[in-house]
Formats: C-alpha cells, sequence, structure tokens
C-alpha cells in the first residue's frame, strides 16, 4: 500500500532534545555539555497503527513522548499531526490538539486524585475544555466512557474513590479519561508495567479492543519487548537517543539486524523453560548520553564493530520495506 | 537432606482485633544448588514467606504456626537474639531496590566489613581483604569498596549486595526480586552470576518474582502462590509443561513471549481475595472455571499427584489445562 500524506495521523522529524548540564562553578570557561537525551529522531505514525517504542531506561523513549506533547520544550526538529507542526501552534491550537492526543501513564495511583469520585476524574477533560452542556449529559458521558472500558454497569462504579477500587480497575479509569475526549491518537507511556500479569493482559486485551471499536492510533513506550510485541503492529528500538532500527513488528523480533537490538531480544526472558536460547550479551552498562564518542554511540559496547564502520554517525538506510537500520554492518 | 525444610507455615498479621492470614499452609524444601522460584501476584504471600524465614516480619506480623527447618536447625524455635547470629551467617536476604540497601553516607566497603565483623570475629584488615576476594568475585575492581553508593550504577549496586549476602559464607541466600528494576540486559549478568556463585559455594536459593518468565529461565524448581497459599509446587518443567492448578496454568499463559507465534493471550476474570475475609473451601473457586460444589464446600488438600509434583486443587491431574 502506498502511504498518502493524509495516512500520517504524526509525522516526527529531527526532533532533538538536549538538556544541559552544568559542571560545577569554575566550569564557566568550558564548553557547555549536554544531556542528549533525544538526539535526531524521525519516523512516521500512520493512522490506525500501533506503534510500540522500546529501549531500556535513559534511551529517551518518555522524553521523546513528551516532547511530542509539547510537555516540555524541544531543542530542534519539528513534529506535524496531521499536517500542522504541533512545535508552532498557538494557545488555541495547543487546546484543540491536547483533545485529539491523549497520554496515558504508568501509574494510575499517582494520575487520579483520591478526594475526587470516578465521575469528576473521567468528566475532568470535559469540565477542562468547557465541553460540558449539562451535568446530565456529562454524566451520561461517563457512564458511557466507563462501559467502553468494561467497567459495567456505569453507575456503580461511578461514585466510588480510587481507594475502593482495584489497580487494573484504575488503570481502566485513566483509559476512560482519555477515551471521553475522543482523541485519535493515544501515547502511552507503560500503561501495563505496574499491573499484575492476569490483570495486565486483561488491560492490554482492552486497549487492542478499543483501537478497533475506536479506530485509535496508539504509541506505546515500553521496555518489555515482549508486551511490545503483544499490542504493537510496528517496533522503534531507541538506544541512546537515537533509533537503532524501526520495522515491522515481527520482521524486527523475528529478525532482528542491528546488534543492539540482536543483544536486547535475546536477552528477553521466555515464559517457558524447556527453550534454550543463545543469547547475546553486551560488556558494560548503557551509559549516560553525554559527552559521546564520535561515530555510531554503540562502538563500545557493539561486538560486530569493524572495519566497515565508518568514523560518522550511521544514519538509518531502509534494508526492506518499512524496516530501517541505523548500522554499517547489514550489507544488502 | 534439603538446606531449607518449610512444612505448614503460616504467617498473620493482626490489624487490631482481626487476624490478616497472609501465610497460611506453605511447606516446600530447597537442597543445596538448587533454585526454588516462589512467583505470584502481589499479595499472594510471597515476600511475607521471605520475611518469615528470616524472621524480619513487621510489628504486627507473627508466625502463627508451622516449622522452618535451615541446616538442622529449627529457626522458629529460636530467641530474637539467636535468630540474629543466623541472618547473614546462615541465610541471607538480597532485596529489590539495590539503592536502598546501603546507607548513602558510608563507603560501601565499610558496611559490608560491619556485617563480617558483626558475624565473626576477625580483625578489619582481615575483614577488608574479605571484601576484596568478594567484590573481585561478584565482578566489581577491590578497589571500587572505598566508593559511596552513588557512585555505582544500578547493576554493579546489586553486585555489591551479592557481595554483601555472601560475606559470611551464608547456606540459603533469599532473592527478593533481586533484578526486577534492572535492564533485562544487566539482569541477565546479574542473574548468571548469582548461578555461577551457588555452583561454586553450594547455595540453596529462594528466588522471590512476580515475572513467571524469569523463573522459566532461572529456576530448577516452582512454586505458585495465591492468597496466601502455595497452590503448586514441582520442577519447573513439569510446573510450565504439564500444570495441575488452574490458578498456574492461567497465571503462566498470561505472560507474553517474543517466540513462536503470537497469540492471544487469557487473562483470569476478577481479582484477588481480600486477606480479611476469605471465600470458603478453595481461595481460588470464584475465579475458577472449573470450580464445582466441592470447591466451594471444603479446603483442598495439598497433595503430591506425580512424583515431587505437588498441587492443592480437588481436580489436580484430572483437569485438561491444555498443558503444552
Amino acid at each position: 500500500m502506498k502511504m498518502t500524506e493524509s495516512d500520517i495521523i504524526l509525522s516526527v522529524q529531527n526532533l532533538k532534545k538536549w538538556f544541559s548540564v552544568r559542571s560545577g562553578m569554575f566550569s564557566f570557561s568550558r564548553e557547555p555539555s549536554y544531556v542528549k537525551a533525544v538526539d535526531d529522531v524521525s519516523f512516521d505514525v500512520p493512522r490506525g497503527g500501533s506503534i510500540a517504542i522500546a529501549g531500556e531506561s535513559g534511551c529517551g523513549k518518555t522524553t521523546l513522548a513528551r516532547t511530542i506533547l509539547r510537555l516540555i520544550k524541544p531543542t530542534a526538529g519539528a513534529a506535524y499531526f496531521e499536517g500542522q507542526n504541533i512545535f508552532d501552534m498557538n494557545r488555541l491550537e495547543l487546546g484543540d490538539l491536547r483533545l485529539k492526543m491523549q497520554l496515558i501513564f504508568q501509574n494510575p495511583f499517582e494520575v487520579l486524585d483520591p478526594r475526587h469520585t470516578v465521575v469528576d476524574l473521567v468528566g475532568e477533560g470535559l469540565v477542562v475544555h468547557g465541553l460540558e452542556e449539562s451535568d446530565e449529559i456529562l454524566y451520561n458521558n461517563v457512564i458511557e466512557a466507563l462501559e467502553d472500558v468494561r467497567l459495567i454497569p456505569g453507575e456503580q462504579f461511578a461514585r466510588r474513590y480510587t481507594h475502593e477500587l482495584s489497580g487494573g480497575q484504575l488503570q481502566r479509569i485513566a483509559i476512560a479519561r482519555s477515551l471521553i475526549l475522543e482523541p485519535e491518537l493515544i501515547i502511552a507511556d507503560e500503561p501495563v508495567s505496574m499491573l499484575d500479569a492476569s490483570i495486565r493482559t486483561e488491560v492490554m486485551n482492552l486497549m487492542t479492543e478499543l483501537q478497533r471499536e475506536k479506530d485509535l492510533t496508539y504509541i506505546f513506550i515500553t521496555h518489555d519487548l515482549a508486551q511490545a510485541r503483544y499490542i504493537g503492529d510496528y517496533l522503534i528500538i531507541m538506544y541512546l537517543g537515537r533509533i537503532a532500527e524501526m520495522g515491522p513488528m515481527e520482521d524486527v523480533i523475528q529478525d532482528p539486524q542491528h546488534p543492539y537490538t540482536k543483544a536486547l531480544v535475546s536477552n528477553i526472558p521466555i515464559p517457558d523453560p524447556t527453550i534454550e536460547r543463545e543469547r547475546i550479551m553486551l560488556p558494560g552498562e548503557t551509559p549516560t548520553p553525554i559527552n559521546l564518542p564520535p561515530g555510531c554511540r554503540f562502538k563500545p559496547r557493539c561486538q560486530e564493530y569493524g572495519v566497515h564502520c565508518k568514523p560518522e554517525e550511521p544514519q538509518l538506510s531502509e534494508i526492506a520495506p518499512g524496516h530501517w537500520v541505523a548500522c554499517y554492518f547489514p550489507d544488502i | 537432606m534439603a538446606v531449607l525444610e518449610v512444612k505448614d507455615l503460616a504467617t498473620y498479621y493482626y490489624l487490631g482485633s482481626r487476624e490478616l492470614k497472609a501465610v497460611d499452609g506453605v511447606s516446600f524444601n530447597i537442597e543445596a544448588k538448587r533454585t526454588l522460584g516462589l512467583a505470584g501476584e502481589s499479595g499472594c504471600g510471597k515476600t511475607t514467606t521471605a520475611y518469615s524465614i528470616m524472621r524480619i516480619l513487621a510489628e504486627n506480623g507473627k508466625i502463627a504456626g508451622g516449622s522452618i527447618n535451615l541446616g538442622g536447625v529449627e529457626l522458629t524455635d529460636l530467641t530474637d537474639e539467636e535468630m540474629r547470629m543466623i541472618r547473614w551467617k546462615k541465610a541471607s536476604i538480597v532485596f529489590q531496590y539495590a539503592m536502598n540497601a546501603f546507607n548513602p553516607v558510608l563507603r560501601i566497603g565499610n558496611q559490608i566489613v560491619e556485617v563480617i565483623r558483626e558475624k565473626d570475629n576477625i580483625s578489619e584488615e582481615a575483614a577488608i581483604m574479605i571484601v576484596s576476594e568478594l567484590f573481585d568475585e561478584v565482578g566489581l575492581k577491590p578497589e571500587r569498596q572505598m566508593d559511596y553508593p552513588h557512585e555505582f550504577s544500578g547493576g554493579m549496586l546489586q553486585r555489591a549486595i551479592i557481595a554483601q549476602a555472601l560475606a559470611c559464607d551464608p547456606q540459603l541466600i533469599i532473592a527478593d526480586e533481586p533484578v526486577t528494576a534492572l535492564d533485562v540486559i544487566v539482569q541477565n549478568k546479574i542473574l548468571d552470576l548469582l548461578r555461577k556463585l551457588q555452583d561454586k559455594y553450594n547455595l540453596a536459593v529462594l528466588f522471590i518474582t512476580h515475572d513467571l518468565s524469569v523463573v522459566a529461565e532461572n529456576c530448577h524448581d516452582v512454586g505458585i502462590m495465591y492468597a496466601g497459599n502455595l497452590v503448586e509446587v514441582g520442577t519447573a518443567a513439569a510446573v510450565f509443561k504439564e500444570s495441575l492448578h488452574p490458578y498456574s496454568s492461567k497465571l503462566i499463559g498470561a505472560f507474553p513471549s517474543v517466540v513462536g507465534p503470537k497469540t492471544k493471550l487469557e487473562f483470569i476474570p476478577g481479582v484477588p481475595p481480600n486477606l480479611m475475609s476469605l471465600p470458603t473451601g478453595c481461595r481460588f473457586h470464584p475465579r475458577c472455571p472449573f470450580a464445582k460444589d466441592i470447591c466451594k464446600d471444603s479446603v483442598p488438600e495439598f497433595r503430591e499427584i506425580t512424583p515431587g509434583h505437588f498441587a492443592k486443587c480437588h481436580f489436580a491431574g484430572e483437569l485438561d489445562l491444555g498443558g503444552k
């Protein structure tokens, strides 16, 4: 299928987010140093797609999401939502955007105010955006949103407080809070990582069903590739602020090309004691992206580093339809 | 002979006049060089089981019954002072949050020296020598014992804690979610280290985690807990491939994998019971798709169904749980 402009709901282009670090009182003569949390990241999100962004702690996946939502200012680059650059929007346009683009956080216990009832929590978005027509319509909308997330009958949950609900129910309320605004794109930052296994599956299944029912597009941020595979259809692997590899989910999981992706996939534990796999171990731990070495930032830990590797930073190149790798090694 | 034998352990917390049965009837053995993975969801009693063995329960928690036998010594008979000499010396515990385990204003090496000198009557120089050897053993440079905790990364701190756990040459190590806060690659390095040390020092390891994928790859035996009960125990292959308890089979089925075909995962409807008002009969019956009248009326026995494979279910061995 040829992708046309309107099929792309979000296009991120050369996005950078650098945080400056001050190293001490007497260091003003030195060059400023930066944590390059997000360093030149570009990707497209097709409408109706479900993109998983994965990587280890500190790879920049959460900073990327927060920058796209304009919760923090970008250092450079652009992000086009339905053709309009998010970073050029004025307050009014931004208000509109916030309706269409919603965020779900990891910890529902921290997001939901314990002093409010469910009906206030779920209806809050409509009130903030001035979209409630009357108390009665608002109440009905809340009930509908609760039933959308399978809290049925909604009336039974509407008057409760958060302490009367379980973790899985709270995360579903957090999802209902977003759904009530009829968003087009939901960015979910580790939405199920806090939940126990049996409940986690329930929430992941719910999110997949809602995507179909409501024509949603997801950006799903996670550190767990098994979760990413379960919920996403396209995978972006980040390492130290850059995309190492991205492509259709099964292509990347079954046949990873970047040495980092290979190591990461081989280290994901499998819930089956009878399967033995070869693990690729990387030396050292992920460093902080300050004062990175010139050239490939994965070089110090790379098991395949060799003569092919050029001194400059590798760029993403397309090795198969939609499958991009930033490495000099895959000679295809 | 098993290093650790736990029999019918019951640990209750007392809240005012009410009792909360956090652990109720847990029995298992661990031999030297074996790892038992104790898994289950939050609140199932896995950490309380570990804390009961070490006797580091909260003030309102009490061992209400059963026996804990460590290397021939009955721990439940010991006084607090006698128990203090068992900790680190015979049994050590490694906690989840490595960053919280060390005092941030003291050098890491000194903190381990303190543990050694508390338990073994030796000079400071000798203790420092032991720490140097231990650091080398766990893959840390010996000179780093002069560092403060903030100078270590998460993986390094976890290594230092393992060094501390080994300092007094124990027989049993309890690892309570030892790698949950770490990234996968570091996680596997720590687990490999733990396995290597286990072989070298003949350790029995009780490994506590909520992640069955980690259990599958790292434990010889597996115990599954639900609402304070141990519902199934056996070798990893038996529990994963020929589950006897519906809860174990459902829980295992809820874990996504990066290998094999992508299938829709199952979930268990409902939530675990409130431990203050437990259901009658089998504690899992309200959520069990196979429940019959007997499950509501009588508590199932914990029985050996096939050699070494136990389950607490009236119909264990008779159900078709779709074992693969």
